[in-house]
């Protein structure tokens, strides 16, 4: 057979690649909109209906072309069949919610007591949001950022020593580690509040050591008590978000080869430089993901400024709260989610520019 | 077949994983996650809301919280939700009105005291209530103001009042009151005072005085509520007003001013509803402003508690049963109103909670069970107190949304 049959050979074989991933791929997305245009209720009644006998249609088609397309043509499709599940439920959980709230965001309530806002393109609420709630967003990234610095200064070294010195406890600490996630985390707030309680045993330790000054001189304590301040929420922020930065760091931190260590330490490095130069670097990407997964709820978390804080302590997501359930002023709470949406987002990006970790490893 | 060998993708795994968790990450704080759920309320509480339809059917409906009732029998079943300790209870547990209600009629009730604040509660009924929708109980407990503001807005049904004969026991001086003025929406379930409650052991010392809230040395350690009326309205009186008399916000603007500069000072520990109790009884709170009964009955369990009236001042306010729009179990609600406006029975409610009953000739009643409670001002107040204590103007529509911006200003998150 000569170079010419070959090459000729191989063109139908392209061109049937190209279409089969072209026609996956536009499934993917009919099937996508479809459903994300029922959740935002773009179509309704009998429409929505039609939408998803449509989208059942799509993914029985892809399913028959698959089965009877051979392998080469399962093997193509294969890709956009399993990513279907994620997609169709982010497009009807995250993207359709999405958009209802970016809408609601633009509307205002006709009367007080008015159940529908009506859309009108209002920016109201965003200049509200700004205006009114600078405090609260100030707070809750500053009681957020202390909460996650506290956790990888407690959260590290414990990494570290699971990791590095655990031997066959490894898995027990690491086990004791994910227990708290065995209570809800309300419960587990709420502890905290008993706990600290003006009359609770901690206080009365603090107390009985005749320690209260001292307390009081950190600002941990405020007249005597430790609950309702500001302290207390941090702590139980960090308390409650501590797992999440714990694991990424533990899995970062047990991939690295222990012979690297000993490599140095034969090249006469003194330890506190070999953990510096090889260690603390191949485990920044396990204190980056660790951040992202504490910083990220931490900001918008309301459970522990609603038990632990203060009138004078609340955090945007208390705020938030209050706009939906209990003002019932939604496209102001509306509003204010995106814009604390929108501050995350930046935030993660200028950390991703400055700690990013595509360049350590 | 080395990795070198295979097609390239478009992007590389870790990127595509970094930048996914960055942007999946942002979306995923609870606020948003709250927000989400909040575009869809409506939806939610309709599901919870037609119950009372179902019910026709005969299906029983799944409730939204707290006891069953005894041999519920679904179709029949009358539902009243009510504040917490507010009706008496025997000594398991079982409330005992609604059990003696029960085997007197034969109507299957169910009793939840999920009614924690009037804000919270209006914000959780208004979507369906809004929207045409009915709830699920078919008695709730508002304060008068709110029940005021539903009778306004026609979220309510006319009581069936011409098949409650005993309605004619109702205290002349709450016949057709400010917030109801026809008579024909409300009855109220129990009076009262609000005052100052607060535990010995935490203040060192007797307290005497609203302006004891603001004393430096409880820092901290107060807590008020966040019933606007209750709270402005102390502070009110402090400052020499008359709340009952305020037709405008200027009138009232130095008391906001006083709670505003408390709130920023650190005085206050928490704006609460009904649930001040627990943290004045462990002494999280060393003062708060409270509800007579309430704290009354506390005091029968922890003897450092105390309530006062103010010399400055208290307030006096109502609770009322009102049936939200298309509440059916009509003629139940009807017997149960009959019921409980009976003194005889009346009075075993009022010896219990211990506040002001609104049904006439119940002091001769609990002179029968308990002599010394007949004579509690607290109970059954003489002169001296009802001088002593003022209610709430009612405000115009206007007038109260620029209360309550001002007030929510100060306590909202």
């Amino acid at each position: 057979m000569s170079a010419a049959d070959a090459e000729h050979d191989r063109e139908p074989a392209r061109a049937s690649t190209h279409r089969d991933e072209l026609v996956g791929l536009v499934a993917l997305i009919a099937a996508g909109v479809l459903i994300a245009a029922v959740g935002m209720r773009l179509l309704t009644g009998p429409l929505a209906t039609l939408a998803v006998a449509g989208l059942l249609a799509i993914v029985a088609t892809l399913v028959v072309m698959a089965i009877a397309g051979g392998p080469q043509a399962r093997r193509r499709l294969a890709p956009y069949g399993l990513l279907k599940p994620g997609i169709l439920w982010l497009a009807l959980f995250y993207l359709a919610p999405l958009f209802t709230l970016a809408r609601e965001s633009l509307s205002t309530l006709p009367s007080r007591f008015a159940v529908q806002a009506e859309f009108d393109w209002s920016i109201g609420n965003y200049t509200q949001a700004f205006r009114d709630f600078g405090p609260q967003f100030t707070r809750g990234f500053a009681y957020a950022a202390a909460a996650t610095v506290l956790c990888i200064a407690i959260g590290y070294p414990l990494a570290y020593v699971i990791a590095f010195r655990g031997g066959r406890w490894r898995n027990l600490l690491l086990g004791l580690v994910v227990l708290p996630f065995f209570t809800s985390y309300l419960i587990r707030t709420i502890a905290w509040s008993s706990l600290l309680a003006d009359s609770g045993p901690i206080v009365g330790a603090i107390d009985g050591l005749r320690l209260t000054s001292v307390f009081e001189a950190l600002q941990i304590m405020d007249n005597d008590r430790l609950i309702n301040t500001p302290a207390a929420v941090i702590g139980g922020l960090t308390y409650n978000f501590l797992p999440f930065m714990i694991l990424p760091i533990y899995v970062s931190l047990e991939k690295i080869n222990p012979a690297l260590v000993e490599a140095a330490k034969d090249l006469y490095s003194p330890a506190p430089s070999a953990f510096r130069r090889i260690v603390l670097p191949l485990s920044l990407p396990g204190v980056f993901a660790g951040t992202l997964l504490t910083f990220i709820p931490a900001a918008g978390d309301f459970i522990n400024a609603e038990y632990l804080g203060n009138p004078n302590t609340t955090m945007i997501g208390n705020s938030i709260q209050d706009q939906f359930l209990v003002q019932n002023d939604r496209p102001l709470a509306a509003a204010m989610s995106f814009v604390l949406m929108a501050v995350i987002t930046v935030a993660v990006f200028v950390y991703t520019k400055f700690l990013g970790t595509e360049e350590l490893s | 077949m080395t990795s070198s060998d295979r097609p390239r993708p478009p992007f590389d795994r870790r990127q595509f994983l970094r930048r996914s968790s960055a942007f999946g990450a942002a979306g995923l704080s609870l606020p948003a996650l709250l927000a989400a759920c909040g575009g869809d309320d409506d939806e939610g509480a309709s599901t919870g809301a037609t119950g009372g339809t179902d019910e026709t059917t005969g299906a029983t409906s799944p409730g939204t919280g707290g006891a069953s009732s005894p041999g519920g029998t679904g179709g029949d079943e009358l539902f009243f939700e009510n504040w917490p300790e507010y009706i008496d209870l025997t000594e398991d547990g079982a409330t005992g009105t609604v059990d003696r209600f029960t085997e007197a009629t034969g109507v299957a009730m169910r009793y939840t005291d999920a009614f924690n604040d009037n804000v919270e509660y209006f914000a959780l009924i208004q979507p369906a209530l809004g929207s045409g929708e009915t709830i699920e109980p078919d008695i709730i407990a508002p304060t008068s103001w709110l029940a005021g503001r539903l009778i306004t807005l026609g979220w309510v049904d006319k009581l069936p009042l011409d098949q409650v004969p005993n309605a004619a026991n109702l205290r002349p001086d709450l016949q057709q009151p400010a917030w109801d003025p026809t008579g024909e929406y409300s009855l109220p379930w129990q009076t009262g005072l609000t005052g100052i409650a607060y535990n010995l052991d935490a203040t060192g010392r007797e307290l005497t005085r609203t302006e004891d809230l603001f004393d430096p040395a409880f820092r901290g350690k107060i807590g008020m509520l966040t019933e606007m009326r209750d709270t402005i309205g102390l502070i009110l009186q402090h400052l020499g007003v008359d709340p009952s008399t305020i037709t405008s916000f200027d009138e009232a603007a130095e008391a906001f001013e006083m709670l505003a500069q408390a709130k920023a000072d650190g005085q206050i520990r928490a704006f609460t509803g009904n649930d001040y109790l627990d943290d004045l009884s462990t002494g999280n709170f060393a003062a708060c402003i409270g509800w007579s009964g309430d704290v009354v009955q506390l005091a029968l369990e922890n003897p450092a508690v105390r309530f006062i009236i103010p010399e400055e001042g208290g307030n006096s306010w109502a609770d009322t049963m009102v049936m939200p729009k298309g509440a059916d179990s009509r003629d139940a609600a009807a017997e149960w109103m009959n019921f409980v406006y009976d003194p005889v029975q009346a009075a075993q409610i009022t010896a219990y909670v211990q506040f002001v009953s609104p049904v006439a000739g119940v002091r001769e009643e609990v002179a029968k069970l308990d002599p010394e409670l007949a004579e509690s001002p607290l109970l059954f107040p003489d002169e001296e107190m009802l001088s002593n204590v003022k209610g709430f103007a009612n405000l115009g529509e206007d007038v109260e949304a620029e209360f309550d911006a001002a007030f929510s200003d100060i306590i909202g998150a």
